[in-house]
């Protein structure tokens, strides 16, 4: 499973998205505010959820506003912080 | 003076009632005749205010009505002066503190070893504190816990008042959060506490455009108050201290560990009432011994959908 389609699932299971299915969110949809609506306290859940389940720690703001963008954002930062 | 509205539509402000100009008087008379002269002008310009500004009148009824509800008519009245005199003596103090230097008030923290070995834990400290006593002099005593203090803080432009640091000229000793930066700060909280620090939060006040509040109970009427902490507190693990302080002395404060909070690990959106509760006791608790030292200036008890500032019926 790509980053991707697992951030996804994580984000529906763990973050209990209701009435959508991780195949139907997009790859740049906006994680908070609008798109998927998130929170700031599920942004507290999702750097967890990241840390937990690929490894990765979103350090600072410096790190975690350009990641926490969209799916596609928070995907290529995991990949490149794993790859490092 | 701080102006204070009703929080659950964001309309407070800690912008001040008094000018720039109003505020250096008293900042030049700390300094020429020390604390005492300026409490002496409190009393005029408390005064002034109470009898002649309705508005500022008003803003302290909420509270009063719900800690003394016999208080009626002009008794009203005076508990209004009695209570704004209280937190210009507050400021007043956190100036002094400033100006003067921090051995020109004497904070004792009861609990101290309670909250060193909450500390120790290393998950991190979230230090729950309220508009109460002089919570920014009383700041300046945690230095024993040897650790990064940021607090959660908002700031007006217009806001004049001035912090005890800023009075001293020294680089502030705190990392200020923003609760209107991205996600409300919440990152940076969660980086704070993995790192072990301190984070200061306001637990009585949802600030910026924090919608996560909790209805609790307090002083007999339902009201909202914030739940962000709670959630830092049960993501990490993280110890909650709720941390009071009240005058004691013209030159004395105490900065009391009211409760220890723990917060069971959540997931979700779990509703965090019990826990707010909790601090919403120890508020209370904090009401009954020390009335007069409950500084928020607005209508905390007022539906959400209704305009409370000038409930002006005495």
């Amino acid at each position: 499973m790509d980053t991707k389609t697992k951030l996804k699932t994580i984000l529906v299971e763990e973050l209990n998205l209701e009435d959508v299915s991780p195949e139907e969110i997009a790859d740049d949809e906006i994680l908070f505010g609008e798109g998927l609506e998130l929170d700031s306290l599920d942004a507290v859940e999702l750097v967890v959820l990241v840390q937990k389940h690929f490894g990765v720690e979103i350090k600072d703001m410096e790190e975690g506003r350009p990641a926490l963008q969209t799916i596609t954002t928070l995907a290529d930062f995991i990949d490149n912080k794993g790859a490092a | 003076m701080a102006q204070a509205n009703d929080p659950t539509r964001g309309r407070w402000t800690s912008r001040s009632i008094g000018s720039r100009f109003q505020h250096q008087i008293f900042y030049w008379l700390i300094r020429w005749g020390g604390r005492q002269a300026a409490y002496l002008l409190l009393f005029p310009v408390v005064g002034w205010y109470v009898l002649f500004r309705r508005d500022v009148r008003a803003r302290s009824y909420p509270y009063l009505r719900r800690r003394f509800p016999e208080l009626k008519g002009w008794r009203l009245g005076w508990g209004a002066f009695k209570l704004s005199l209280a937190l210009g003596k507050s400021l007043v103090d956190r100036a002094v503190v400033g100006i003067l230097g921090p051995d020109a008030m004497k904070p004792k923290v009861v609990g101290r070893e309670a909250l060193l070995a909450l500390a120790e834990e290393n998950k991190g400290l979230i230090l729950m504190v309220a508009h109460v006593g002089c919570w920014q002099g009383a700041m300046s005593a945690l230095g024993f816990l040897k650790r990064p203090v940021s607090m959660l803080m908002q700031r007006e432009a217009g806001d004049v008042d001035r912090h005890y640091f800023e009075h001293a000229g020294v680089e502030c000793p705190y990392k200020i959060i923003d609760p209107r930066g991205f996600l409300g700060g919440t990152i940076e909280m969660l980086d704070v506490l993995k790192r072990g620090e301190i984070l200061s939060v306001m637990g009585d006040r949802l600030l910026g455009e924090d919608k996560n509040g909790s209805d609790v109970q307090f002083l007999g009427g339902s009201v909202r108050m914030p739940f962000s902490a709670y959630k830092l507190a049960a993501t990490t693990g993280a110890p909650i201290a709720v941390l009071l302080s009240y005058k004691t002395g013209p030159a004395s404060y105490s900065l009391e560990l009211f409760e220890t909070i723990r917060v069971p690990r959540k997931r979700g959106k779990t509703d965090f009432a019990s826990d707010v509760q909790q601090f919403a006791n120890a508020l209370e608790r904090f009401c009954q011994q020390h009335p007069w030292q409950f500084f928020n200036f607005y209508d905390m008890w007022a539906p959400i959908s209704e305009a409370p500032v000038d409930d002006n019926k005495e």
